[in-house]
């Protein structure tokens, strides 16, 4: 669909000299998502140490490699689009999106590939240094790392479609922060972040296995580092394509609702 | 004094204006029993794993969380709202409007705003310190009081002088729309005793985004580890700061109204 | 002559709904997903139709409907019932070539990207339309052109006032050669000079191409200058659709004749219909051909300090002729 390459060639270019404008408020917004992982890195190392060396078999070093790959993996995953599109409806510049030819979820899609490559630029460099300052080890395996990209694809793939989802919400009610914040905390516990999955309760555990938010960012993460077996790895991919499926049928469903919504309460 | 007055008067309109809607009530609990929600979870979390963290236990740490809670809603009920919208001011051009009135300029932009509702952070931050210091009682007597109450006041006064100075940048780079966002960021540090990070890290949380001094110090005082060298290095850097803020805010005005380079 | 008209409207209604906020804690609770809500009918059943090449002006004070319709008939909004057709497509099923064929420019909204060259905007429409390169080409020199372009393009939007933004804003819209051209208060807040300019753009535009254009305006001389047939909508109902010629006749029969004396104002009612007297200022409405006689008795009966002869602003004359005044 060369339309389609022209499109995303287009609008990347675009939002990446759009990016070049904010770097600044870009680079704030990075820290902002380093030193979460950071801190829970510290917090369990602290913990490793006073429980004589390892909580639920992750030392201290371990812990370094999950978080720093965590850190990687949750920032190339995310999205804002939640916050933006109330913000974007008022404004009327939603209007202007119902107008093109194109469905807007391109253009979103397009701004978020945009953003991720941009900040590799810096992010990847933090990650290194914080490497030599944490020391991780982990064990690498050709097999882990060669499934690690398709299930990073996909683990972006099914949080944008979900979170744009969300987004939606905004024609359905005015208290998006309440909704946001509350769809964070599920994903602060069940995608990975204030704990290694494993270190969850098992109720917490089973929860985190029924929902897709594993499969948005601590899969990749346990994949690469080899706390996957080859069959659950295989297994967990095809989940993560189940859940895209699933989520892009409701997506479509829901997209034709929210326009409608859009239309009885104004413009 | 003129100033409480001014301060009074904002605070009543505040109060009005949001009174007119008292769902924004319920939805700030929704959201504050869910940001403390979170945060007692995860400290639950990482206690079901080990009994100490950096010798706190949790007492020691819930009352941490109280002295973090309170802290961020105090700042949420006056200070946060009223610099963004000084921020705004000044890439509007709007702020003539604050500086045409007769009183202090630095006052004015600093309580302009008030969110009444975030009352609820605050009263949440003290329920939950009351609870901690509930579980430290026999450690807590009268001169721990003292050191907590003099350790708060000292951050309170750090963290509104690191505000304004991050605010002032404002008159400088007007595009630096998320520069609070830099406090925010470093400030979920101050949730966990500052003695578990790295060094280097340990020193950007105190020197250079004094969360420890706001956070850490009062939650030391109270758990009893409060050494006197630290208490008076708390006082020390509320007073440097507040004279930096100051001469920077006085700075930033006069570079504004076009007085100086 | 071609067969079908371009846009033909039948029955079109729309009415919104509007939330209520209510007091109380059971009604704050359920406010959080059902909203308490009243309706406002922004448009009433309206009907009528407009031949390609046609420049129609669609006048009515604010809040009178205008913009809820051209909304519809861009397909952004669905209407509440009645129907339209747009180039023959229903605009509300917002098929992608229906939208390749119109465009919207709303007056101080701009689609253009803040703070990059408006060059890349351009870029950006034309790969969002599909304009192959030698296209892009020519119809972007062409509009260069015709809207003086030149050194804009490469500065960004936020370097642009407010008029030179509202020029690149209509390029940007007009890249992909639409057949019909919705446009929403273009020459709002724009400065005198600007708004002749534009005018003058759309009159070109519209002779080059043959385009279809719907303009609102509550500017009497956006209409005056391109529009033969007008429209008038006021609560949301049509109140006028004909020759322009035909409503300047029922409305300039009268001039407003505003003076400041040196004193407090007499009783002025032998001189005019007096709207509105207030310490030394009075208001007059005056037939248009008593005007001169009229202002030379003040003159010469009265300390004035100051006389004003206008055209009534078109809200009061819509209001008055509509509201049952008999025609001079």
């Amino acid at each position: 669909m060369s339309f389609l390459r022209d499109l995303y060639g287009t609008f990347i270019r675009i939002s990446i000299a759009i990016e070049i404008q904010y770097r600044a408020s870009s680079a704030i917004w990075l820290m902002g998502m380093v030193i979460e992982p950071l801190i829970y890195l510290v917090v369990w190392s602290a913990a490793a140490e006073a429980q004589g060396g390892t909580v639920g078999g992750y030392g201290p070093r371990d812990f370094a490699a999950y978080y720093l790959v965590l850190a990687a993996v949750n920032q190339i995953t995310s999205g804002w689009h939640m916050w933006e599109f109330q913000y974007r409806v008022q404004q009327g510049q939603f209007a202007f999106l119902l107008l093109r030819p194109v469905h807007p979820i391109h253009g979103d899609l397009a701004e978020n590939v945009a953003h991720k490559l941009a900040m590799q630029v810096a992010l990847l460099p933090a990650l290194g240094l914080l490497a030599l300052a944490f020391q991780p080890r982990a064990e690498l395996h050709a097999w882990s790392l060669a499934l690690f990209v398709p299930a990073l694809v996909l683990a972006f793939a099914v949080r944008f479609v979900f979170e744009w989802a969300l987004a939606l919400a905004c024609f359905w009610t005015t208290r998006i922060m309440a909704v946001n914040q509350a769809y964070f905390a599920v994903l602060f516990f069940l995608s990975g972040r204030v704990a290694p999955l494993a270190l969850l309760p098992d109720w917490l555990r089973h929860l985190a296995d029924a929902l897709p938010f594993r499969l948005m960012v601590s899969f990749p993460v346990e994949l690469v580092l080899g706390k996957v077996s080859r069959p659950d790895a295989l297994e967990g991919l095809a989940l993560q394509l189940v859940w895209l499926a699933a989520g892009s049928a409701f997506l479509a469903l829901l997209w034709p609702r929210a326009l409608r919504r859009f239309s009885s309460v104004g413009g | 004094m003129g100033a409480l007055r001014i301060f009074w008067v904002f605070a009543k309109l505040g109060f009005q204006n949001e009174a007119a809607y008292r769902a924004n009530f319920w939805i700030q609990i929704f959201e504050s029993l869910l940001n403390v929600g979170s945060a007692l979870a995860a400290v639950s979390l990482v206690f079901s794993r080990t009994e100490t963290l950096a010798g706190w236990g949790p007492p020691e740490l819930v009352a941490l969380l109280g002295v973090y809670f309170t802290v961020y809603g105090a700042i949420h009920i006056v200070i946060a709202p009223s610099l963004t919208k000084f921020m705004e001011d000044v890439r509007q051009g709007t702020l003539d409007f604050v500086l045409t009135k007769p009183a202090d300029a630095q006052l004015l932009a600093s309580t302009s705003e008030i969110r009444v509702w975030k009352l609820v952070d605050l009263v949440l931050g003290l329920g939950i310190l009351c609870y901690g210091i509930a579980g430290l009682r026999d450690r807590v007597g009268p001169l721990e009081t003292l050191g907590f109450g003099v350790a708060l006041v000292a951050g309170a006064a750090t963290v509104y002088a690191f505000w304004m100075i991050l605010a002032t940048f404002a008159f400088w780079f007007v595009r630096l729309e998320n520069v609070l966002q830099i406090f925010w960021s470093m400030y979920q540090a101050g949730r966990w005793p500052v003695g578990i990070y790295p060094r280097w890290l340990r020193i950007s949380l105190t020197v250079i985004v004094p969360v420890a001094l706001a956070v850490t110090v009062p939650a030391e005082a109270l758990a009893g580890r409060l050494t006197a060298a630290n208490l008076v290095l708390a006082c020390g850097v509320a007073i440097a700061l507040l004279a930096v803020s100051r001469w920077f805010w006085l700075r930033g005005l006069r570079r504004y109204s076009g007085a100086s380079a | 002559m071609s067969a079908a008209p371009a846009i033909s409207v039948e029955g079109l209604a729309k009415t919104y709904v509007v939330p209520v906020r209510e007091a109380g804690m059971r009604a704050a609770l359920r406010s959080l997903f059902r909203r308490e809500s009243r309706r406002v009918t922004a448009v009433d059943a309206i009907q009528f139709a407009v031949e390609p090449g046609e420049i129609v002006g669609f006048l009515g004070p604010n809040g009178a409907g205008k913009t809820t319709t051209l909304k519809m008939l861009s397909g952004l909004l669905h209407p509440t019932s009645g129907g339209a057709r747009v180039l023959g497509f229903v605009p509300w099923e917002r098929e992608h070539a229906f939208l390749r064929q119109i465009t919207l420019v709303m007056g101080q909204r701009n689609q253009l990207v803040w703070d990059i060259p408006v060059a890349d905007s351009m870029e950006r429409n034309r790969a969002i339309y599909r304009i192959d390169a030698p296209r892009f080409r020519r119809v972007l020199g062409e509009l260069v052109e015709l809207l003086e372009l030149g050194p804009l393009l490469e500065r960004p939007v936020r370097n642009l006032s407010l008029g030179e933004r509202m020029k690149c804003e209509l390029a940007v819209a007009l890249l992909h050669e639409p057949q019909v051209l919705f446009l929403d208060e273009p020459t709002i807040g724009v400065d005198v000079t600007m708004q002749r300019r534009i005018r003058e753009f759309v009159a070109a535009y519209n002779r080059r191409t043959g385009a279809t254009v719907l303009l609102t305006s509550h500017y009497m001389a956006d209409v005056e200058a391109l529009c033969r047939r007008v429209i008038v909508i006021h609560h949301g109902r049509l109140l006028f659709d004909g020759l322009l010629s035909a409503l300047v006749a029922s409305f300039a029969s009268h001039k407003t004749v505003s003076v400041e004396l040196g004193g407090p104002a007499p009783d002025l009612s032998s001189y005019g219909e007096v709207v509105s007297r207030a310490g030394e200022r009075a208001v007059l409405r005056v037939p248009k051909a008593d005007t001169p006689k009229v202002t030379a008795r003040l003159l010469a009966d009265l300390p004035v300090v100051d006389l004003v002869v206008e055209d009534p602003p078109i809200e009061e004359v819509i209001e008055r002729v509509f509201a049952g005044e008999p025609a001079p």
